[in-house]
């Protein structure tokens, strides 16, 4: 180092490094691998000859930076354009295993059914009779119409088999959601036990 | 180990995915604590890699009684509370005087430990250099010189080497700007000397110098610049102490590299310099048994049997005439016609 910085500006200052066994770099992480033995001098002072190991091997890597990285301008700034790190280096946590399918998405697949739309999902719905948008489900949902009626019409049959079990017809459909909401439960419990048998 | 919990808000929700484990992971950050003795050299020598590691990193200011070597429980407690996959632990003893423990987990349990032991002596502080000091976040350069660490199988100096690249890395980037090219941390490690008898005396384990210098590049009348290095801090000088190596099967966990959307280059299939795809293909083992070769009467399977079984109005060829017709078989054809003439 000492003898570059004393050669007088008229000469071109040197900006190649000649060392024994070449660097090694990993332009990733910015990271220079200097091989060559540490030749240190025990007799003179230490920082300087470490300050021209630095020297030398920062003058490598930035080289190295300016003519394999493709260099962008930008209003931002000069960007260098780096290659991924090739250095292998621990993670920090385990890769994520991708969720198992259910077995209605196993299906689906297997049909061509596509997921339902943002428009298809959307709680609203056009009315025709009434001209207006009305909800699907909910607070005054299209799924409730008729439900509280004052006067509903009932098969003699049906309306026997209810009297028996103590049950009436207006509740009906309120049942009909709760068992259906029951059954996807027990579906999902169903997937979770197979995925957790999958696990092991 | 902590509570599994789902989330019930989504301000927590979204903590918990902050935390998850990702295929592109977050920067790691880096626990700094101490232990009940510590000295105030190790202190101030983790206060300045705490400042180099800033916005990726947490402090801890008081003491925690607890020996890494023996029982790392409490540092993976620590680890999976804070979610910190890095921990610099100082402590001093009498037997270890100021010692930083690098430890590194993984999926909060330990990974590795390595210690190493500064040199009170030669340690300088980051304030002690009066030079303009880096922005918070910059990226350093990395230089590491030695044999030592270009050692094939794992030890300290090339576990050494994994851990500092772990912690100066920064935030993984593909482009970088010229300007943030600003300094450089170089690790440079002595010579083993051949001197030494006891291997198990750390003072005649070669030195690993840590070192941080600002880049100053001039015009050098050519392309590219040259570069000058001015020392920045801090300046430490350590001995590698006791080594933790990771386990073989958490390790290989580790190192698994997530399978990515990129298309692998296909094989074999290349572009020449016109445009046009050349593909190399393999076809398999010819099997030549079966090879239909050009059909010749004289070569019938079963040309006894039909001899004996029609008369000689059918074979207008005579003896000598089949003989040639073995031998010149294009011929045949010619040979046939002159005979019906």
């Amino acid at each position: 180092m000492s003898d570059a910085t004393t050669t007088t500006t008229t000469t071109k200052l040197p900006v190649t490094v000649d060392k024994p066994t070449p660097y090694t770099f990993d332009l990733g992480l910015l990271l220079a691998n200097d091989p060559n033995p540490l030749l240190l001098d025990r007799s003179s002072a230490l920082e300087p000859q470490l300050a021209s190991i630095a020297r030398d091997g920062c003058q490598s890597l930035i080289n190295q930076l300016l003519t394999a990285c493709p260099i962008s301008s930008t209003p931002a700034g000069v960007l260098l354009s780096l290659p991924p790190p090739q250095t292998p280096l621990p993670r920090e946590k385990p890769v994520p295993t991708p969720k198992a399918e259910t077995k209605w998405s196993q299906f689906a697949k297997r049909r061509g059914i596509k997921p339902k739309t943002r428009e298809q999902r959307r709680n609203l719905q056009y009315d025709e009779t009434t001209g207006e948008f009305g909800r699907k489900w909910g607070y005054k949902g299209a799924n409730k119409a008729g439900e509280d009626a004052p006067i509903i019409e009932v098969k003699k049959s049906q309306e026997e088999k209810r009297m028996a079990e103590g049950k009436s017809v207006r509740g009906d459909k309120r049942r009909e959601i709760r068992e259906r909401v029951k059954r996807n439960e027990r579906k999902m419990r169903a997937n979770e036990r197979r995925e957790s048998g999958r696990k092991k | 180990m902590l509570r599994q919990v789902k989330p019930r808000t989504a301000r927590s929700k979204r903590a918990l995915e902050k935390r998850a484990p990702k295929v592109n992971e977050n920067p790691k950050t880096a626990l700094f604590l101490r232990g009940t003795t510590c000295s105030q050299v190790t202190q101030d020598a983790m206060q300045d890699l705490y400042s180099l590691r800033q916005t990726h990193a947490k402090r801890f200011h008081k003491k925690n009684p607890v020996h890494p070597f023996e029982d790392a429980s409490s540092l993976t407690f620590f680890s999976e509370k804070n979610d910190t996959s890095l921990i610099l632990f100082g402590s001093s003893s009498k037997k270890r005087p100021h010692t930083i423990t690098f430890c590194r987990t993984f999926d909060y349990k330990m990974l590795d430990m390595l210690e190493f032991y500064l040199d009170p002596e030669t340690f300088r502080s980051i304030a002690q250099f009066k030079t303009k000091k880096v922005p918070v976040g910059t990226k350093p350069l990395m230089v590491f010189a030695g044999t030592a660490f270009e050692s094939p199988v794992p030890n300290a100096f090339t576990t050494a080497k994994s851990m500092l690249i772990d912690f100066f890395r920064g935030e993984p980037s593909d482009k970088i700007d010229v300007e943030g090219l600003q300094y450089c941390v170089v690790v440079s490690a002595d010579e083993p000397t051949s001197s030494s008898t006891d291997p198990s005396d750390p003072s005649t384990k070669p030195t690993l110098h840590l070192r941080a210098y600002l880049i100053r590049t001039k015009r050098s009348g050519q392309k590219l610049p040259r570069v000058e290095v001015e020392e920045h801090g801090p300046r430490m000088d350590f001995r590698l102490g006791r080594l933790q190596q990771p386990d073989a099967d958490m390790l290989k966990a580790a190192m698994r590299k997530p399978k990515t959307n990129e298309e692998r280059t296909k094989k074999n299939i290349s572009m020449d310099s016109i445009g046009d795809k050349i593909g190399r293909i393999h076809m398999g083992k010819l099997d030549l048994s079966e090879l239909q070769t050009r059909k010749m009467k004289g070569l019938k399977r079963s040309r006894d049997v039909v001899d004996e079984d029609f008369d000689d109005a059918d074979m207008p060829m005579e003896g000598v005439k089949e003989v040639s017709d073995r031998i010149v078989g294009p011929r045949k054809k010619k040979a046939r016609d002159v005979v019906e003439f």
